[in-house]
């Protein structure tokens, strides 16, 4: 899997349509009521902030995977133990995004087929597309992000149509003060979804170009966080924040609200439509960095690791909780508790060791 | 050794004494300079087949030899037999009785220079090359005291004339097609393309069947490495027969499993020709109109010449109409089975009364409907291929009857899923090439299947599975999705949208290589407007 080189283009959507995923039908910082589009925003800011911390260790190792520097960095044992982390945290990911699609997808339309068995079709589809490479996976993401693309832009065309934004629902803007916004923004917006990039840790070495490589994720975070902070402000000027608040997946009941004469009603399905692309590609996403983490690690061949792999993520992720609730109640508390560490804290000691490893090298000489 | 086969067979009738010298004289058979001996060991060799015509006769008057034209029946042009080289030969000049050599061997520059008045002329010494030549049409002639044997090139017999092609028809544009003889289908390309870059190789395919393909490339602009690939994957064959392209075809492509074909055919010398022009490769195997042009892309498959004879705005349209079929076929009918057994509140109110009433009489869900009319459609078409031709209509007027009509009244199949049915059919025939569309059809029955069961959800993950299969294929080393995926500006001009004459380079950027394309194509951008920037500051 060495040769695999991925087009900026192609990694940029891989990332955007990452970053879109669910968090484009679910609801998202609403504990920030009607500014929670503020939020996602600064939400996606902080993504990027954290994201120029990895640039770092990028630039360090522009050859390796987090799986590969973590080792050079903490030394073998050590850095085999965070790797088997990032690995369980990996997996853990595949399986949280697979039964949350799986879940909504129950919900939202199939209420009559077995929850297990539309997930099993989902790893099963990651698996087909993971077993062709990650280049394909990233070529494929870009040909969706335009089909994506332009499902929104229909559907915001629809919306301007019907008249059914009103734009005094957002107002007054910052009504509340700072405070909401700024907790909604902690507690789990910056990791919901612009946190969970650190996947990208596993795949940056596979772009193609690497001096532009910098630039192509924080660049991929900004565009996604502009358009989930504008399908929030849609939502809550359609709907007011207080029904936002309420509902499962705000977009779904925003464009149902959507209707051109009598012919076009119901165009929920398009959201459906994204719901399922979004969730293929976040658990596609993570599924990968846990088989790269893996092979690389135990020094498997990357392909005989799929089976396996999408078995684990398809029963950890079935068997983490009995009911639905108690799963968001868990993904709650792993967004708050959980992630953090392997978003800042280990990358955090990882930088710091590795610039003061760095800063010795460069010293002793003198 | 496979030639030793029906040959010592034919051997054990004959003397048991002469068999044993027979076989083993068979593995060092070489052109004896005694002419009846040659003469009787190639008969030996073809059984004496009756088609094997051996004409002995004499040349020179005041010496002469014996000599003898072979030539198989049928294969040759029997007047340029009979007139340069019998008559030819036969006719003795006053002043060759003079010059006459003495030597045996030295007849054969004699008859060179003299004698033949053939243009294509070849001398073998080889005797598996001349057993070769024979059957490929042209005439031995041997002459008694030597041991070469003069090749004239008299290749004929009956072909197939140049006729309007069979399939990939178009409404305006050259009405020729490919034929079955090789050297036909090259000068229908050289007419188009009179250029001295026009390079052809040749090479012989199939241990038994010997037969002749071409390779044609433009020397100037055909890929190197594509070039190169094409010719290693060719030196790898290891194949008994070759009747039609296909068998190379299959031989050659990109080794994955797929339903999408990766190697592009036509029957039309004007494709082939605009084809070389675009960079790409043609071969030519002896035997079938249908010819070979690798690398190729999807969107070859949706484009016809038409679009070219045609304004470019209208031929946008038609290359539109091409892209919704394409997508009609693979999701017409799962769409339909979604919409009506998952997502009916998708379909307005009374549209969806309706419906339900026609699903009253109907005693099967709506997928089984569908398989049944599919495959019902499937099997009409098949019939309707290779029906004769007196008996076709027939068969469309009791499809569109009894299927389309009756089927309805009798209330196995809704009239809507008939509607939808006949739509996907056509559609299926609005695709220009057979073999896209035959991938679609069986790529159709998959998400059929999943849309059955999942409704939107099962056509959701299929297509991500299949833009992830199609983008994973490659042709030649050229990704499937080109212009698409790796997306290039460039390449747009001749896809969806025709962009105007004045506008088209003949060569879209639709050829680079899988993991070159991406990084050079971008990377030029950006160095040229780096370079802008620069030059700007």
């Amino acid at each position: 899997m060495r040769d695999i080189r991925i087009g900026p283009v192609h990694f940029f959507s891989l990332v955007l349509m990452f970053e879109l995923g669910t968090a484009l039908v679910v609801n998202v910082g609403m504990e920030a009521g009607r500014d929670a589009w503020i939020a996602i925003f600064l939400g996606c800011l902080v993504g990027m902030l954290i994201y120029t911390g990895y640039n770092y260790l990028f630039k360090l190792y522009p050859d390796l995977p987090l799986s590969g520097y973590a080792r050079a960095i903490l030394g073998k044992p050590l850095g085999a133990v965070v790797v088997t982390l990032y690995a369980v945290i990996f997996l853990n990911g595949a399986g949280r995004d697979m039964r949350d699609g799986s879940a909504l997808l129950v919900m939202a339309a199939l209420n009559r087929t077995p929850i297990m068995i539309v997930a099993a079709m989902m790893i099963l589809s990651c698996g087909y597309v993971l077993h062709k490479g990650l280049e394909v996976l990233a070529r494929t993401s870009f040909i969706i992000m335009i089909f994506v693309l332009m499902i929104g832009g229909v559907i915001t065309l629809l919306m301007l149509f019907s008249g059914e934004m009103e734009w005094s629902r957002i107002l007054p803007m910052l009504g509340d003060g700072i405070k909401p916004v700024a907790l909604s923004v902690i507690r789990s917006n910056y990791m919901f979804p612009f946190g969970e990039v650190f996947c990208f840790l596993m795949l940056m070495p596979y772009i193609g170009d690497k001096k532009r490589a910098v630039w192509i994720v924080p660049s991929a975070i900004l565009a996604a966080g502009l358009i989930i902070s504008y399908t929030a402000l849609v939502n809550i000027t359609v709907l007011g924040s207080d029904m936002v608040e309420r509902s499962p997946f705000p977009l779904l009941s925003t464009v149902s609200k959507a209707a051109l004469s009598d012919f076009i009603q119901r165009l929920d399905v398009l959201v459906v439509m994204l719901l399922i692309i979004g969730v293929f590609f976040k658990v596609a996403v993570y599924y990968g960095a846990a088989v790269i983490a893996i092979s690389d690690l135990f020094n498997l061949p990357y392909r005989t690791l799929i089976i396996p792999s999408a078995i684990i993520i398809l029963f950890s992720g079935m068997l983490d909780s009995r009911s639905f609730v108690e799963h968001l109640e868990e993904g709650g508390e792993m967004l708050t508790f959980v992630y953090p560490v392997f978003t800042i804290v280990i990358p955090a000691i990882l930088i710091i060791v590795a610039a003061f490893r760095n800063y010795r090298s460069r010293s002793r000489p003198g | 050794m496979k030639k030793n086969g029906p040959n010592s067979q034919n051997e054990s009738a004959g003397a048991s004494g002469k068999q044993a010298a027979g076989t083993g004289n068979q593995a060092v058979l070489t052109i004896s300079d005694n002419l009846a001996v040659t003469l009787e060991n190639i008969k030996r060799e073809l059984g004496s087949s009756p088609d094997l015509k051996i004409r002995k006769f004499q040349i020179g008057s005041a010496k002469p030899f014996w000599a003898a034209a072979v030539y198989m029946d049928g294969m040759v042009n029997t007047a340029a037999v009979d007139e340069f080289i019998l008559e030819a030969l036969m006719e003795n000049p006053e002043d060759a009785a003079e010059e006459m050599p003495r030597e045996p061997q030295d007849r054969l520059g004699l008859v060179l220079a003299r004698g033949l008045e053939l243009g294509e002329i070849a001398i073998r010494d080889n005797w598996d090359d001349m057993m070769l030549s024979l059957l490929s049409g042209n005439t031995i002639i041997l002459l008694d005291g030597c041991s070469k044997a003069i090749e004239g090139g008299t290749k004929g017999g009956a072909w197939r004339t140049v006729s309007e092609p069979s399939s990939q028809i178009v409404i305006r544009g050259p009405k020729d097609s490919f034929v079955e003889s090789l050297i036909t289908n090259i000068a229908l390309i050289r007419r188009r393309i009179k250029s001295p870059k026009l390079w052809v190789e040749f090479m012989k395919f199939g241990t038994v069947t010997n037969t002749d393909v071409a390779l044609l490339y433009m020397k100037d602009r055909a890929d190197r490495k594509v070039l190169d690939q094409v010719k290693f994957r060719l030196s790898k064959i290891d194949i008994e027969a070759v009747l039609e392209s296909s068998y190379i075809e299959q031989l050659i492509q990109d080794k994955v499993f797929t339903p999408f074909p990766t190697v592009f055919n036509t029957e039309r010398p004007d494709v082939a020709a605009a084809n070389l022009l675009e960079g790409r490769i043609v071969l030519i195997v002896d035997g079938t109109p249908f010819v070979l042009i690798m690398p190729t892309v999807l969107a070859q498959f949706l484009q016809s010449t038409d679009d070219y004879s045609l304004q470019f705005d209208i031929a946008t349209l038609m290359r539109l109409v091409r892209y919704v079929s394409l997508i009609i076929l693979l999701l017409g009918p799962s769409v339909f089975i979604a919409l009506t057994t998952f997502h009916y509140e998708m379909v307005p109110t009374p549209m969806l009364i309706s419906l339900l009433a026609q699903r009253e009489n109907v005693p099967f869900p709506a997928a089984i409907e569908a398989i049944i009319m599919e495959a019902a459609f499937e099997i009409l078409r098949e019939a309707g291929i290779r029906m004769p031709r007196a008996v076709g209509q027939t068969v469309s007027v009791v499809g569109a009857l009894i299927l389309g009509m009756a089927v309805v009244e009798a209330g196995i199949i809704t009239p809507v899923m008939v509607i939808v049915v006949a739509l996907t059919g056509i559609a299926s025939f609005a695709i220009p090439s057979y073999n896209l569309a035959v991938a679609g059809r069986i790529v159709r029955f998959g998400f059929m299947i999943a849309a059955s069961m999942f409704g939107f959800y099962g056509i959701t993950l299929g297509l991500i599975v299949l833009i992830a299969h199609v983008n994973s294929l490659q042709s030649f080393g050229t990704p499937y999705l080109a212009p698409f995926s790796p997306f290039s500006v460039r390449g747009q001009k001749d896809t969806v949208v025709r962009v105007p004459m004045f506008l088209v380079n003949l060569r879209p950027n639709k050829l680079g290589h899988m993991n070159d394309n991406d990084k050079s194509g971008k990377d030029k951008g950006t160095s040229d407007s780096g370079k802008d920037g620069q030059t700007g500051a």
